[in-house]
């Protein structure tokens, strides 16, 4: 609960805000006090009655939280609403079920966590295009050497990897080596989005919401996660989005997008429209994704080096697209004036885009 | 929890584990439109139609996808194992595991039949193995 104070009333005091500014609270409640897991909780720490709330952990966490915070917004239920939470470590290494923590009858007797359920997907798109396990290994290299040198990042410090370090790292799940995957910590994180009336009037310079889709196959693990269903999943979300934006993808001058392993990123550079299928892997080699390449990619270190704090991994990648677009990022991409954010899941089957550019 | 997780049957699911139980195999099929599915859900995914049965499937398949897991999500598995998706010749597609070879030489496309493995004296799961009549075929 204290990590959720901390982050609620961090984004507050970043954009020069009171609580009692705040009418809306799209954020976690995991008590104590309140009642845990109901939003409007936070009505009596905020010190007013709340004009919109929010009950469910997606929908208080990143693109999927931005978006309806800013249908909110821009429909009038509410002037300005924080989104965000926190992730504590509740749970030991105990056959616990994938994701929400519902038992999945037909997913946990077989062992198929996230790292396994989503090394099913990166296994046919390597059989059916080739891409290879040093591809992988060289995404892994450049997003933690991102965290190796951001004092921020939870991984501060170690490194810097090759990708020849990656391959030598032990086996987690075909073709997922240890330093293939995600870390996992405790944290919270939170942003604030009001009307850009508003924006204006506070300290920073606006970030604006530019365009946003979401994107559901199904629900997350009852079912396997099938290339030929979810291989692209994102691609129409993404359509959607730059049309929105009025942009094409080689706009987005840096990604903020969900590295629960190194090949989503190389699954993700193809369902963006950054390449055609199956070229994601020599495309990412080629250093694409360096903060200084064509394509960079989660300069902060991401989910495999700053942080994955749960749900709220969602929103620590808002937190840095925003800081990009601000100029203040401890890795910032040189003129970085379009950012694309996503919250997804191979595996987790969903995909939700923003894009986010300087308000003008 | 300390050991390997248990399906629990519930409504919908209790006869595809009575016929495992019985080693068989019977997979959801629609009545109205006949498209066979998996997991099983309330009503056909394809026709919304509530009217299924559950049907014999002749085990037979072809591995769409697998990993070999060194690290388990906990305590209970024996690793490594192949953690596999197999399309069934007859329609549907399971999640699983391909047993009775080394976990390295399941492949993508490798032919497999369903075989048994009992997990509880009530629970017993739908296991592949190479299915060396067919051959492989990829």
């Amino acid at each position: 609960m204290d990590l959720a104070m901390e982050a609620v009333e961090g984004a507050a005091k970043d954009a020069g805000l009171r609580l009692a500014d705040v009418d809306g609270a799209q954020l976690d409640w995991p008590g104590p006090g309140g009642v845990p897991g109901e939003g409007s909780s936070w009505a009596r720490m905020f010190g007013r009655d709340l004009r919109w709330a929010s009950d469910s952990f997606m929908d208080n966490s990143g693109v999927r939280g931005l978006l309806k915070a800013a249908s909110a917004v821009t429909a009038g239920y509410a002037d300005t609403v924080i989104v965000g939470g926190c992730r504590m470590v509740t749970r030991g290494p105990d056959n616990s079920p994938v994701g929400a923590g519902v038992p999945l009858e037909f997913c946990d007797v077989w062992g198929a966590y996230v790292v396994a359920q989503f090394a099913l997907v990166a296994a046919r798109h390597m059989h059916e295009y080739g891409t290879t396990p040093r591809q992988l290994a060289e995404v892994a290299a450049v997003i933690r050497n991102n965290g190796s040198t951001n004092p921020e990042a939870m991984m501060y410090g170690r490194g810097p990897y090759t990708a020849d370090d990656v391959l030598a790292s032990r086996m987690v799940a075909t073709p997922f080596h240890l330093l293939d995957c995600c870390i996992v910590g405790e944290g919270g994180a939170a942003f604030v989005v009001t009307t850009e009336e508003r924006a204006r009037d506070l300290p920073h310079p606006p970030i604006a919401v530019l365009g946003g889709a979401m994107e559901y196959h199904q629900a997350a693990y009852a079912n396997p996660p099938l290339y030929r269903e979810v291989g692209q999943i994102g691609r129409a979300a993404a359509i959607r989005a730059y049309a929105m934006a009025g942009i094409e993808p080689g706009d987005v001058d840096v990604f903020s997008i969900y590295d629960p392993n190194s090949f989503e990123i190389i699954r993700q550079l193809e369902a963006l429209g950054l390449c055609a299928e199956g070229e994601g892997g020599p495309l990412a080699e080629s250093g694409a994704i360096a903060v200084d390449g064509a394509h960079p990619v989660n300069p902060d270190g991401g989910c495999l080096s700053y942080s994955w704090n749960g749900t709220q991994q969602m929103t620590l990648k808002v937190v840095e697209a925003v800081r990009q677009l601000r100029g203040s990022a401890v890795h910032q991409v040189a003129d970085a004036e379009v950012a694309a954010v996503a919250s997804a899941g191979s595996g987790a089957q969903h995909y939700e885009l923003a894009v986010l550019g300087r308000s003008r | 929890m300390t050991g390997r997780p248990v399906p629990v049957p519930g409504a919908l699911t209790g006869p595809f584990w009575a016929a495992a139980l019985r080693g068989e195999l019977v997979i959801p099929q629609c009545r109205a439109c006949g498209v066979r599915f998996f997991v099983p859900e309330p009503a056909c995914p394809s026709c919304l139609s509530q009217a299924w049965d559950y049907e014999p499937s002749s085990g037979r398949g072809t591995v769409y996808s697998v990993t070999v897991v060194h690290r388990a999500p906990g305590p209970g598995f024996d690793t490594p194992f192949a953690l596999a998706i197999v399309d069934l010749d007859d329609g549907a597609t399971l999640l699983t595991h391909v047993i009775g070879c080394d976990p390295a030489e399941v492949e993508i496309g490798m032919r497999v039949r369903v075989e048994f493995s009992k997990l509880t004296a009530d629970i017993v799961l739908p296991c592949f193995i190479r299915d060396i009549r067919d051959g492989e075929s990829s």
